[in-house]
């Protein structure tokens, strides 16, 4: 784990931001598996927009949607849905800050998470200056191919590794 | 009688089946839990393209038909896997998962989303074409999709919840 994410536990570590995604984890009946809940309905989110658009982009899912106009509509939901899950995230985070920024697994989904975004910002801003950017020529075509196979493969590893924090010691200390 | 069933001695062995214990201890059930939230996240982010279609409140430009016709495969496959990798870390545990409240609230509301689709399937969609362009969808339409959002929602509240008290 580079130096700067240990700092960051270590900033947190008992600060005011620990404290209270703490008191609002053992307080609140229900908290966590309800924070918890409302991540993976964020996840679902992602899943029904970028990942569907990478889907649709590489011939795979809904053929009736067009690209450019389908980019438009479901890049809000994302964005939306990743604001929303850096909401419920914060509060594990923040209440064990070591448990996230001491693990080399959350180090990696931060490292698919950070290039996933990226395209998919691309792609968007692209299909904002001009609708039809990703389908204008063939070069394009198969660009847009390329970022969506990549993207692909990124959130579901997001997905994967966000599971696996919890599950580190199999693969860093395996039987 | 559901008593019975749900105590049955049964359960234990199923738990004791060498493949549940190869799962449960072992990388295998991390990596079927991963893939059962990837899935499950696929379920209801592909259905919600319909229900929120049938609320009036997105796609609208697209057919209910056309969406239904591209997406509920995607709701299946992605539920069958879910349904296997599930199913792969119920027998781990299967005794005390069957007599965990939150559990049974799972399938409880599974079945609910299960009736309201069927429901949907057979009973609503043989009318479609009526109102398969229409923007202002029918109230019968509106509360269909209004009630499989919240079940899937709370199938997913139901399941996260399964972890926390087993």
């Amino acid at each position: 784990m580079p130096e700067f994410m240990t700092n960051i536990g270590d900033l947190l570590t008992g600060s005011y931001l620990q404290q209270g995604a703490l008191w609002a984890l053992g307080n609140i009946p229900g908290f966590p598996p309800i924070i918890q809940t409302v991540h993976i309905l964020g996840i679902a989110v992602v899943m029904g927009s970028i990942v569907l658009l990478d889907l649709r982009v590489l011939g795979l899912a809904v053929p009736s949607q067009k690209i450019g106009e389908m980019t438009k509509r479901v890049m809000p939901w994302l964005w939306w849905a990743l604001a929303s899950n850096f909401i419920s995230g914060a509060f594990f985070l923040f209440g064990r800050p070591n448990r996230y920024f001491n693990n080399p697994v959350f180090g990696w989904k931060l490292s698919f998470l950070i290039p996933a975004i990226l395209l998919a910002l691309v792609f968007h801003v692209m299909c904002k200056t001009q609708t039809n950017y990703w389908e204008f020529n063939t070069r394009r075509i198969w660009t847009a191919k390329c970022i969506a196979l990549v993207s692909l493969g990124l959130w579901i590893m997001v997905a994967m590794a966000g599971r696996w924090i919890a599950y580190s010691e199999y693969i860093y200390f395996p039987a | 009688m559901l008593n019975t069933f749900l105590t049955s001695p049964k359960w234990i062995d199923i738990e004791n089946w060498p493949i549940s214990w190869e799962i449960g201890g072992t990388w295998l059930f991390p990596l079927l839990e991963s893939i059962h939230v990837i899935a499950a996240a696929m379920v209801v982010g592909s259905i919600l393209w319909v229900d929120m279609r049938l609320l009036g409140l997105a796609s609208t430009r697209y057919a209910i038909s056309t969406l239904n016709r591209e997406l509920v495969p995607w709701t299946w496959g992605a539920f069958t896997v879910a349904a296997i990798t599930g199913f792969g870390m119920f027998i781990t545990r299967a005794a005390s998962h069957v007599l965990n409240p939150a559990f049974q609230w799972k399938i409880f509301l599974l079945v609910l989303a299960g009736l309201n689709m069927v429901y949907f399937h057979y009973r609503i969609y043989r009318y479609i074409g009526q109102w398969d362009d229409a923007v202002a969808t029918p109230t019968q339409l509106k509360i269909t999709g209004g009630l499989s959002l919240i079940l899937w929602a709370g199938v997913m509240l139901a399941g996260r919840w399964v972890g926390h008290i087993v």
